[in-house]
């Protein structure tokens, strides 16, 4: 009995350590637990479903922008009109596969219709991403790199205002949208009804981030990404060259920002600047946690996706962006290295 | 006597150069005021670009205050601009569509307004303080989003996304007095902070822009200048906003607090050259007028003015970071040097 | 092996080194010595391809390489290895030494390393899992080291590994590039420490003020009067 005592003891001083160690990780933790069992209280286990999935799309998106931070030091501006190309590019494959299955019903073919609008946004994104980053990036890098961190976000800046107006001028301001990838049914699961586009683009948004797990961990490739962030002479010196790998990353944050923007079509109908507030949130997330700090990028996503839910169910849904920027406000005040720490060498500088 | 004549003009000299007046400068500032009477700027139609114009150049001066010398890249400014602008066209309103009618003059209230910007620098000031570079960039950027959301949420006071028809200043059709008014507050504006910056108050700016850290242990205290930059500029920021209600006489938190807006603002004060204050100056007047121009030429091309904007930000960020400005005063170091050897 | 013609390097606008001529023939253990701030580093980040020389060119058997990018230089079998060491930080030993043979794609010649790597510096088998930013200095040295021979170099650069170790630690590491040298390893020392590396190498380069001042078998600068009377202390 006194032994059971002891123990528990000795685990407890442990987790106060912890806590008082790093005392913003369980504070968040819990923090978001209480805010979901109120939000199902309130307005329901759907609710929280809800928050959930999109929870796993702004870890996508904010996973894809804190690599590009922390491997190049580029605060990406444009991640929203990366995950805009995504909507765009699975609208176009889309649509016309849907069209001809309306005349052509085909069960096999509609069932994996979708995936062809996924497929062809990683793509896009991928070839968008390499592309900027040989135009833009790349010719700043290689003039200087004198207040690199602040210059280059102005960069994005500029590509991001014409992304969204060339794709403006060209396809003009209308919606495209599609009310939904497969024709089936909700699926109930006690009160919950769940579309399966929801639960899809859920489970996506986890398969790519563990595909991305298993490649930054265990590949040769995936592990000079992460030796480039973490000693960029050092990478070079063992024979890394330094530039595909920045080409490489850029390309695959974009590609994931797109695959989120083609994933969430049902959602978000594909315009111009759709990706606004998609670019908002990744950066909530990316700001709350810390910047560069990809794992705890994941755990960002859902507390921001809660908070975000909470909002509009107490707030009303006007005040969607309002409140969420006021708690990022204070988290910047308060660590401005995020609630999980900045793994980012270099930005805190000039 | 000849002692005294001499000392009064090496005082006019360094009143001129401490304002920043070169004669270049002076004749550029005679142009634009004779301009409005010369075919063909004397057409309302292109008198409304000339005032916009001034208008974006008195902007691209306030905005680079901050840009060009603590280093802070303002993406609130045309929120907190937008502030200046709410404030003014609520205080002067009379009409029943918003809860209150003060009925307060224009004149007074867009000074009102520039205070209430002036009072959101210096708590945007605060809120950056002890932020770098990035951070202090995203949370004024955070500010603006904040900013607009209230703009758009608070419908009893602004219509929200309906908009606001505040009064105009000048009971004329005329763009004439308008523009005038905002070539005085480009050329106020302009004289202020190239006073603030040539004064000891610009070096602690100049330095606390640079090298933070250092500033500061070499005896600069942040609080203060980067609180006192904030003031200044979002001061500024807000008169210019109060000058947009009563010029536009109508508006919309999207029109004017848009990130867009700052965005423009950055790029005509960058492409005119960082930290120089008068490149937006002279970057703004031709820009407006070519942007105008393609505006009006190519009515099927929405925006492209935006890309344009983009694209030349890009290039010139790459390739000549220090702007039209920095051209301008590399050109002239280069031909004074040619004319050197011929006077010896 | 390596042959430094007449090369010009430094930062920017500040020239650090003035026509520097080295030469070095496989298998040798060569020294380069000289005071703080006489372009020792600069030298070898040179060499290694961080540094672009501004004039002068630089061959690697019988190759020019000073045009080339680092990674092509680590490509052709020459290792660096710096300094202040740039280690991954936030990865195990194990982690680092694999990427140390990222040039090499063959699995089994790469594990055939690391065992004869934890062979040569046992404590590094030890922290196999440990993250490289908390070992101790002495350890992160040899990470360095082992990290460098990775890559199957013919030929390495090494810079200053003595620099804050206690003395025991410095000998372990002089002890384990004299094992290399002896299986056939051509290496460039960069040392403060003048009289351990007079001792172990074969030739060495003074360099002073950016220029080479004296080069010479070891023994022979060993009792040197100048380097007696500025570096030895005698």
């Amino acid at each position: 009995m006194k032994e059971n005592t002891e123990v528990l003891k000795t685990l407890g001083d442990s987790i106060l350590e912890y806590i008082k160690r790093k005392p913003a990780v369980p504070g968040a933790i819990a923090v978001t637990v209480v805010i979901a069992i109120i939000i199902g209280i309130a307005g329901g286990p759907a609710q929280v479903v809800n928050a959930i999935v999109a929870g796993g799309m702004w870890a996508l998106l904010a996973t894809g922008l804190t690599m590009i931070l922390g491997v190049m030091n580029v605060p990406n501006f444009f991640h929203g009109e990366s995950f805009m190309v995504g909507a765009y590019t699975a609208y176009f494959i889309f649509t016309p596969i849907h069209l001809y299955l309306m005349d052509n019903p085909n069960k096999f073919l509609s069932t994996i219709a979708p995936f062809a609008g996924f497929f062809a946004a990683a793509v896009i994104g991928f070839i968008l991403g390499s592309i900027l980053e040989k135009l833009v990036f790349y010719p700043l890098r290689s003039k200087t790199k004198e207040r690199w961190v602040m210059n280059s976000f102005l960069l994005t800046v500029g590509v991001s205002y014409i992304l969204s107006n060339g794709v403006n001028l060209v396809l003009g301001p209308n919606f495209r949208g599609i009310p939904r990838y497969w024709d089936v049914p909700p699926i109930k699961f006690f009160t919950i009804r769940l579309t399966v586009d929801r639960l899809f683009a859920f489970f996506l948004a986890m398969v790519v981030l563990l595909l991305l797990w298993y490649f930054m961990g265990k590949t040769r490739t995936g592990r000079a990404i992460r030796a480039v962030s973490q000693d960029e002479a050092g990478a070079a010196m063992v024979g890394i060259n330094i530039n595909n790998i920045h080409t490489l990353t850029f390309s695959l944050g974009t590609s994931m920002a797109a695959i989120a923007g083609a994933a969430l079509l049902f959602m978000f109908q594909a315009y111009p600047t759709v990706g606004l507030r998609p670019l908002y949130y990744a950066w909530y997330v990316v700001m709350l946690v810390g910047l560069g700090n990809v794992s705890a990028a994941v755990v960002g996503g859902f507390i921001v996706a809660f908070l975000q839910t909470a909002t509009q169910q107490f707030f009303g849904i006007e005040w969607g962006e309002v409140v969420p920027t006021v708690v990022m406000m204070i988290v910047l005040i308060v660590a401005p290295s995020g609630i999980f720490g900045s793994e980012v060498k270099g930005i805190q500088e000039q | 006597m000849i002692k005294s004549t001499g000392k009064a003009s090496t005082i006019a000299r360094t009143l001129m150069s401490r304002t920043g007046f070169s004669s270049s400068g002076i004749i550029l500032i005679a142009i634009l005021a004779v301009l409005p009477f010369i075919p063909p700027f004397n057409s309302e139609y292109i008198l409304r670009w000339l005032v916009v114009g001034a208008f974006m150049a008195a902007q691209a001066v306030a905005f680079d205050l901050t840009a060009g010398f603590i280093n802070v890249v303002n993406f609130g400014f045309a929120a907190i601009l937008g502030v200046g602008a709410y404030t003014s066209a609520i205080l002067a309103n009379t009409g029943p569509h918003i809860i209150v009618q003060p009925g307060i003059s224009p004149w007074i209230g867009i000074f009102i307004g520039a205070f209430a910007s002036a009072f959101l620098g210096f708590i945007l000031g605060f809120l950056t303080l002890r932020l770098r570079g990035l951070y202090a960039a995203i949370m004024a950027w955070f500010v603006g989003i904040a900013l607009l959301g209230l703009a758009r949420t608070l419908t009893p006071l602004t219509r929200g996304s309906l908009g606001m028809s505040p009064p105009s200043f000048f009971d004329t059709p005329s763009n004439m007095p308008y523009y005038y008014l905002a070539l005085g507050m480009m050329i106020t504006i302009y004289i202020v902070t190239k006073l603030v910056t040539t004064s000891h108050i610009g070096l602690a700016f100049k330095a606390l822009g640079q090298n933070f850290d250092a500033a500061r242990a070499s005896g600069i205290n942040p609080t203060f200048y980067r609180v006192f930059n904030f003031t200044l500029s979002c001061f500024f920021a807000g008169l210019l906003g109060g000058f947009y209600a009563h010029y536009f006489v109508s508006m919309t938190p999207k029109a004017i607090m848009h990130t867009s807006k700052s965005v423009e603002t950055l790029a005509i004060a960058f492409i005119g050259g960082r930290g120089f204050l008068w490149g937006g100056i002279v970057v703004a007047f031709p820009f407006v007028f070519l942007l105008e121009y393609l505006r009006s030429a190519l009515p099927q091309l929405p925006g492209i003015h935006i890309i344009i904007y983009g694209v030349l930000m890009i290039l010139v960020m790459i390739y000549y970071p220090n702007g039209v400005a920095g051209f301008i005063t590399e050109l002239k170091k280069k031909l004074w040097r040619l004319r050197k050897p011929e006077k010896t | 092996m390596l042959k430094v013609e007449n090369v010009d390097s430094g930062y920017d606008f500040l020239q650090v080194l003035w026509g520097i001529n080295i030469e070095i023939n496989r298998g040798e253990f060569v020294a380069l010595i000289g005071p703080n701030g006489a372009g020792k580093t600069t030298t070898l980040r040179t060499i290694s391809g961080l540094l672009k020389p501004k004039g002068g060119r630089i061959f690697f058997k019988d190759e020019l390489i000073s045009n080339l990018p680092p990674y092509e230089i680590t490509h052709s079998g020459l290792s660096y290895v710096s300094e202040d060491l740039n280690l991954f930080v936030n990865m195990p030993v194990y982690e680092n030494l694999l990427m140390g043979a990222y040039i090499i794609k063959d699995e089994k010649k790469i594990k055939q390393t690391m065992e004869y790597i934890y062979e040569l510096f046992p404590r590094l088998a030890e922290r196999k899992k440990q993250l490289a930013g908390t070992l101790s200095g002495g350890e992160r040295k040899m990470l360095a080291i082992a990290r460098g021979m990775m890559s199957n170099p013919e030929m390495l650069l090494v810079d200053e590994p003595s620099l804050g170790l206690a003395p025991y630690l410095v000998r372990n590491v002089f002890d384990a590039l004299k094992t290399l040298h002896g299986e056939g390893l051509t290496i460039l020392l960069v040392e403060q420490n003048v009289n351990a590396t007079l001792d172990i190498t074969d030739r060495a380069y003074i360099i002073e003020q950016g220029k080479i001042v004296l080069s010479g078998k070891s023994k022979d600068l060993a009792r040197n009067e100048h380097v007696q009377n500025v570096y030895l202390g005698i």
